[in-house]
Parts: C-alpha cells; sequence; structure tokens
C-alpha cells in the first residue's frame, strides 16, 4: 500500500533523524522508500520539511492535498503545513493543547484527525530535549493510520542509533504508551 | 539482498567507487558537498586506492582532476552550479583538448534557489562548452549515469557533465548495493608527451574545435538510440505530448495522474547534444508538446523544427523561475492542457484551508546564525563600533546571515567582499564619501577566491577594514576541512596548514591582528584600532582575523568556560537584543513585556550580555557555581 508522509518542524528538532527512522523501518519490512529532505542554507533555525513516500512514485514531493500522515514536531510548523494532508488524513502533533481553534472548522470539515500529545515536554523529563522526535515516532505508532508498527521502529531504532539505543528505545515506549493511556 | 536508504549525493559518491574513478576532488557547496564524502566513506569500506580532496576552488578542483585524465586514470571533480562558474575555465580548453581517462565533471542545480545566490542552468554552460550532458530522474539513475557518463568519456575522449539537482542530491532512495568488482589494472597509464594536444597553441585549437563539433554529432546519433531516452504512455490517438528531464519527469507523470489525464511523455536523459531525430519522431503526429524542465531551457533551446506547436518556459506555459514541485507544476499543466483542449481534474488541495492557514499570523522563520556562533559576537561589534551607516560588504557562507544583523549590505559571489570593498573605496573617493568599509568573509571563502583581490587592493593602495571570520570548518556546506586546517578530506591530519593571517601579511598587508571575538569590549577596540590605521597617512588595507571556532562543530571554549545568563525583573521588553543580536534563543515575551530565554537551544555562551545596553542580561551565578 502506498503511504506519503510529511514530517516538519524547527532546524534542530531531528527532522532529519526522524525521517530516517521511518525510512529505514519502511526499508527493512520490504518496502520500496523515496525521501526528500531540506540541507544547507535552508536548515539553520528555519522550517524544515521532509517528504517520504513509501511504495509511491519516485517523484521527490508531496502534492497539497495528497499526504496521508503528518508528522510535526512543532504547532506552529503543524498548521503551516497542514494543507499537505488529502481529506480524512492524520496529524501527530508535539503540542500540549492542540493546534489553534481557527482551524476547527477547516479540520471538522475535510475530515482531518489530529492526535497531540507533549513529547518536548516528556522528553526533558527523560532527560534528553531533543528526544521529542523519537516520543512522536512511537506515538504515531499506536494508532491504526501509520504503517510502521512499534516493534519494526524499536528494531530500525536498536540497528541505527548506537551508543543512544536505550534512550531512544525508553522514548518510543513512552510515546507509544501515551496515547494508551 | 536486501536494500538500503541511500542519499542521491551518496549514490553518486559509491557509483564513483564503483565506475573505478582513481581521483576525486571537489570543492563543497549545497547541494553538492556530500557526493565526496560519499566517495572517501566508500573507498575506506571497500579498502580501494582513491586519491580525494578537497581543493582550493572548483577551478583547483577541476585542473587537478582533469590531470589525472591525461595520465589515463578516471577522474571526477564536484561542485554546485555556481562553482561551475568559477571552473568554467578549465572546463572550456578541456572540452577541445579532450581527455584519456574517463572524466566526469558534477555541478548540481539549486532549483528554487534553496541554498544558492543564482538560479542558473549547468547543462546550460555544458551546451556553450560543448561539453555532453545526463540528467538524472532519481538517486538510483543517477548512480547508473555515472557508469555510462564515464565510458562516454572514454570512448569519445572528452569530459562529460552529470547534473543532479537539489531533489536527487538530497533525496534519499531505497537500493540495492551489490558487491564491487576489482580495481582495473593500471599498470599502463602514464602521462604521454602530446604537445599539440596538451599544449596546443591557437592553430592548433582551430583543428580541435572542428573535432570536438565532429564529436557531438556522433554523440548525438548514440543518443538518438539511447535507453537513457525513452517513451512512456505512448499513444498513437494522442494529440498533446510531454518532453521532460531530471526530477520532473517523475513530477510530471504524478501531476498527470493527479490531473486524471493520461499523455506520452518523452523522457530525456541526455539534455545536451539533444538526439533530435528521437525528439522529431516523438513529435511527428502531435500537434503540440509541453516541455517541462529544469532549471532553465537547454531542451527547449535546442529543439528540432517541427509542425508540432511547443510550449514550455519561452512562451510562459511553465513558469520562468522557481523549482517545478508538484504544486507549481500541477497548476502551470493544468492551465496548458485547458488552453490544448484537453479536460483535466480540479487540484487536490483545499483553497478553505489553504485560506486558513494564510491568514494565521505563524512566526516567520528565517534562517539564522546559531545560538552562540561566533560571527554574532563579530557582527555586533562591528555594529557598536562603525555604527548602521557604514559600508559592509559580505560574503558567501554562513555569515551572509550577517544580513539579519545588518552587517552584510552586498553579496555577489565567493570573495567578491575583498574586491567589493576595494571597489567602494576608490568610487567613494571619486564623489567624497567618507564612510567607513568593512568587509567580512568566511576562513574557507578567503581561501577560494579572497586572496586574489587582497593583493590587488594591497597594490593600489585601498584603504578598508577586513575581518575574516574564522570558524575553523568550512560550516555551511558539513564542516569540510580549508587549507587552514591540518586535516585532509580523508579525515586524516597530515595536512600542512596554512596561516591566514600569515597569507594577509604575505599578500603586503601591514595590519594584521588575530582576536576572538567573543571578547567583545577588546574586540571593538580592535576594530577601531584597524580602521585608524587603515585612514593613517601610511595605512591601507587592515586585516583582522576573528578567531572563534564553529560552535557545531567545536563547542569545547563553551564547555570550558559556560556562562548561564539570565534576564532580570527589570527588562522592559525594548527589543534591542532580540532584533539587533538576534540570537534564536532570545525572543518578546507573547504580551511583549519582557524578553524570554529559550533555555532548550542556549548554549551558555553568555554573548548576550552585551547586547543589552541597559544591564538586564546578567550571568546567573547560581547556577555558574552549581
Amino acid at each position: 500500500m502506498e503511504t506519503k508522509i510529511i514530517i516538519c518542524g524547527l532546524g534542530g528538532q531531528g527532522v532529519v533523524f526522524l525521517t530516517r527512522l521511518l525510512a529505514n523501518t519502511a526499508i527493512a519490512a520490504g518496502h520500496e522508500v523515496m525521501v526528500s529532505e531540506t540541507h544547507g542554507m535552508s536548515q539553520r533555525g528555519g522550517s524544515v520539511l521532509s517528504h517520504l513516500k513509501i511504495n509511491g512514485n519516485q517523484a521527490p514531493l508531496i502534492q497539497h492535498g495528497a499526504a496521508d500522515l503528518l508528522l510535526a514536531l512543532e504547532v506552529d510548523e503543524a498548521a503551516r503545513h497542514l494543507g499537505y494532508l488529502r481529506a480524512g488524513g492524520t496529524a501527530f502533533v508535539d503540542a500540549e493543547r492542540g493546534l489553534r481553534p481557527e482551524l476547527d472548522a477547516d479540520i471538522a470539515r475535510l475530515g482531518l484527525r489530529v492526535h497531540c500529545l507533549p513529547a518536548s515536554k516528556m522528553a526533558i523529563a527523560l532527560g534528553a530535549p531533543t528526544i521529542a522526535n523519537v516520543i512522536l515516532a512511537g506515538f504515531a505508532a499506536a494508532h491504526p493510520e501509520m504503517p510502521l508498527a512499534y516493534e519494526a521502529l524499536s528494531h530500525a531504532l536498536e540497528a541505527g542509533s548506537g551508543r543512544h539505543s536505550d534512550l531512544n528505545l525508553a522514548a518510543l515506549e513512552a510515546g507509544f504508551r501515551f496515547s494508551n493511556q | 539482498m536486501s536494500k538500503q536508504l541511500l542519499l542521491g549525493n551518496d549514490a553518486i559518491g559509491l557509483a564513483l567507487v564503483e565506475q573505478d574513478c582513481r581521483v576525486v576532488t571537489g570543492y563543497p557547496g549545497t547541494p553538492s558537498s556530500e557526493i565526496l564524502a560519499g566517495v572517501i566513506k566508500y573507498k575506506q569500506q571497500h579498502d580501494r586506492q582513491i586519491y580525494t580532496e578537497w581543493s582550493t576552488n572548483e577551478k583547483v578542483a577541476l585542473e587537478v582532476a582533469l590531470a589525472a585524465t591525461w595520465v589515463g586514470l578516471r577522474a571526477a571533480v564536484t561542485m554546485k552550479q555556481v562553482g561551475l562558474n568559477v571552473a568554467s575555465d578549465p572546463l572550456f580548453s578541456a572540452a577541445y583538448q579532450g581527455v584519456k581517462g574517463g572524466f566526469l565533471v558534477i555541478a548540481a542545480d539549486d532549483p528554487g534557489l534553496h541554498s544558492s545566490q543564482t538560479e542558473q542552468d549547468s547543462r546550460l554552460l555544458a551546451l556553450t562548452a560543448k561539453v555532453p550532458v545526463f540528467d538524472p530522474s532519481s538517486p538510483e539513475e543517477a548512480r547508473a549515469m555515472v557508469g555510462h557518463a564515464l565510458s562516454l568519456s572514454e570512448r569519445y575522449a572528452l569530459p562529460v557533465m552529470l547534473r543532479p539537482t537539489t531533489r536527487i542530491c538530497h533525496a534519499l532512495q531505497s537500493m540495492a548495493l551489490n558487491g564491487l568488482e576489482p580495481q582495473r589494472s593500471i599498470s599502463k597509464e602514464r602521462f604521454r608527451k602530446e604537445p599539440e594536444r596538451w599544449a596546443a597553441t591557437p592553430k592548433f585549437r582551430f583543428y580541435q574545435k572542428r573535432e570536438l563539433n565532429q564529436k557531438l554529432l556522433e554523440i548525438e546519433k548514440e543518443f538518438d538510440l539511447s535507453p537513457l531516452n525513452y517513451v512512456v504512455d505512448a499513444d498513437a490517438a494522442a494529440r498533446v505530448g510531454v518532453i521532460t528531464s531530471g526530477a520532473a519527469f517523475h513530477t510530471t507523470r504524478q501531476v498527470l495522474e493527479q490531473l486524471g489525464v493520461r499523455l506520452p511523455v518523452l523522457k530525456i536523459g541526455t539534455p545536451y547534444p539533444l538526439p533530435r531525430t528521437r525528439v522529431s519522431a516523438f513529435m511527428a503526429g502531435l500537434d503540440a508538446v509541453i516541455v517541462v524542465e529544469e532549471t532553465d531551457v537547454c531542451i527547449e533551446l535546442q529543439m528540432p523544427a517541427s509542425q508540432t506547436t511547443v510550449h514550455g518556459r519561452r512562451d510562459g506555459a511553465i513558469p520562468g523561475a522557481g523549482e517545478l514541485t508538484p504544486d507549481v507544476l500541477f497548476a502551470a499543466l493544468k492551465e496548458t492542457l485547458n488552453r490544448l483542449g484537453v479536460p483535466t481534474q480540479a487540484p487536490p488541495e483545499d483553497a478553505l484551508l489553504a485560506e486558513t492557514v494564510q491568514a494565521l499570523p505563524l512566526p516567520m522563520r528565517r534562517p539564522r546564525l546559531c545560538p552562540g556562533c561566533g560571527h554574532r559576537s563579530a557582527f555586533f561589534a562591528m555594529k557598536r563600533t562603525f555604527g548602521p551607516k557604514a559600508i559592509y560588504p559580505g560574503d558567501i557562507g554562513c555569515y551572509t546571515l550577517g544580513s539579519n544583523l545588518r552587517a552584510v549590505d552586498t553579496l555577489v559571489d565567493m570573495g567578491a567582499s575583498v574586491s567589493m570593498a576595494h571597489g567602494f573605496y576608490h568610487a567613494n573617493r571619486i564623489t567624497g564619501d567618507s564612510r567607513p568599509v568593512i568587509a567580512t568573509i568566511g576562513d574557507s571563502t578567503f581561501l577560494h577566491s579572497g586572496i586574489v583581490p587582497l593583493l590587488n587592493a594591497v597594490h593600489t593602495g585601498a584603504r578598508f577594514v577586513l575581518v575574516i571570520l574564522d570558524n575553523h570548518t568550512t560550516a555551511m556546506t558539513g564542516f569540510q576541512p580549508t587549507m587552514a586546517n591540518d586535516r585532509l578530506a580523508d579525515g586524516s591530519d597530515a595536512a600542512h596548514s596554512v596561516s591566514l593571517a600569515g597569507m594577509a601579511r604575505a599578500c603586503g598587508v601591514k595590519f594584521v591582528v588575530e582576536a576572538d571575538p567573543y571578547q567583545q569590549e577588546s574586540f571593538g577596540a580592535l576594530l577601531q584600532q584597524a580602521y585608524d590605521f587603515s585612514q593613517s597617512e601610511q595605512g591601507g588595507v587592515a586585516v583582522i582575523v576573528a578567531d572563534h571556532p564553529c560552535v557545531l562543530y567545536d563547542n569545547s571554549p563553551i564547555l570550558e568556560h559556560p556562562v548561564p545568563v539570565l534576564i532580570t525583573e527589570e527588562c522592559d521588553g525594548c527589543r534591542y537584543c532580540v532584533e539587533a543580536f538576534e540570537c534564536p534563543a532570545l525572543s518578546l515575551a507573547p504580551d511583549r513585556s519582557r524578553v524570554n530565554i529559550d533555555y532548550k537551544i542556549c548554549v551558555n555562551c553568555g554573548q548576550c550580555i552585551d547586547a543589552c545596553f541597559k544591564g538586564f542580561i546578567v550571568p546567573d551565578y547560581q547556577k555558574v557555581i552549581s
């Protein structure tokens, strides 16, 4: 099945790491993957955006209105890129209080599902402020819209993250469990 | 074998190793920078004998690799599109003289100007230089094209270009990694003297040009039959078709599907020389073709004469500037197809949601210097010493972002800060303008193109201050070593490092001082001293080497002397620090009553203490003690 995912946040939040984690997990599951990343000048402190296609065509970018999933590491970046979602698409957002209320009417009309968790706050509680990205991945994996399973993400983390492996696994689990609370 | 996720640039680097290139050189520049890193990674993994270097600049890099091809080795050189301008001099000559070992010139274009000063099309420069071009549409195709291109280069004995774009270089694709074949024997490769070729005088250059023209005609015939140029969705009944190349090929197919339209698409892998017979055959029977290519009009310029009308950038059917994203291409193709009588579907994007998002007061996020960046301290001291009226010529690198602090007034190309400062000095003398001229240039950029204009300025008696911002690395593109480092491209510490201050002195500069911009007060005093020297009777150019390592590359000065700060209750939210110092960790509270520090990104550099002239940013002594 084809899945188109937008991953967004700010420079330094680990958008690239999160994107590669999802991509590597998909490859390990035998899927074809195409990713587009932000590098260079646009990476310095600005908005960072990745496009990830699982079993899709080889075009590097996803069109607005066509993405199945949006993973956002910052609430305003989620709003900025919400238009990438198709009708009925799903957003997972690092936010304590949900998206801006001005968006509510459009979200309802388009049947968008928006799932929020305070990933940054949880990351600080885990003692690693930069690990909100992995918490968000675990959170998404607890929802049926996400095609990548928790166990598969966990394997990919173990394979890829070397000495930070324990911390990453704890973060993934914290995100996964949050949604079941 | 299981597949791996490869960055486009990594895939190109791997292919250079797979295809047995023995010398690979380059100068870093987004989006090309990771290609050479890929070569180094795979040569070390597979224990290959390959010479790699980050050269002083692109011209040097191309010439170093060219010599290797004249010895008979396969070689490649990597750069970004504006780097090709710097390397164009030897490229033009090399096309005439030809090569022995295969020679691949990799110039990465940046449609949409993500990290560049121009949106130029390297294929057009190759066309002018008479160098054939391969234009990959995906990382996997880029990897495959390296072999095709090197083979063509060897068979026709001329340089060949691979032209990836940002969306190829910085895409990641799953692909299979096969084992490598053993390196070829190079026992017979030697430089053999052929002065009429390798040192050709103008008379021989005429024959070389005739020979080159002949090669290009033969290559065009080969391209007519090449599997890299092919049709998808062929349809004898179609009235309209699309000719496309590069990443735009896949985007076009995605957009046509979204539009609900099926049209024949001719995919061009070799845009120069354009396989005109192949193109004519595709156009026969069609009323119209739409040419979709990045970055400019390489295919469109070479279109064969035909009854079929051609739409593209030249008639405005495709926008003349900017990246061909699926959104842009959807709008452009929809309008053109409707005009040609082909019905289409509506865009998938919801217009109402787009309107709502557009109206939200979302924060502007422009690129900024990192928290703790030494460049910020240097710029802030410059502004405090010389004020808003001084003229600040700037240069290419992270410190271009000094424009946010209004300490960069001009930006042209690599090294231009020095020659522009020099030019301003002489022009200002004519107009009677006495404003100070204070130029900035990074360490790598100074070595790339700043030395030659500095010689010029000293020789002709210009008077200005040049601040060399030395952060000990090429930070913007991923921390590649410069000539001033003792590290080589492959990470070994065998390099002979060059002193920046020594280089300035050797250029004849009489005032050269190295100082740490973190010592803002003494750095400001030094700037004044440098300016006073430049204006004195015996004065001229004054150079300050602002020495502070990139905070992302070497954070040891802060780790050794952290200065945690807090903002006192007295802060009145005047915003001076937010605007004049512009650290991402400083922001105005939502109620605008005061400034807050974002401790998640603050690095404890303490540099903002000087940025509050009211004294409300102070060291946090409790944190210092604990």
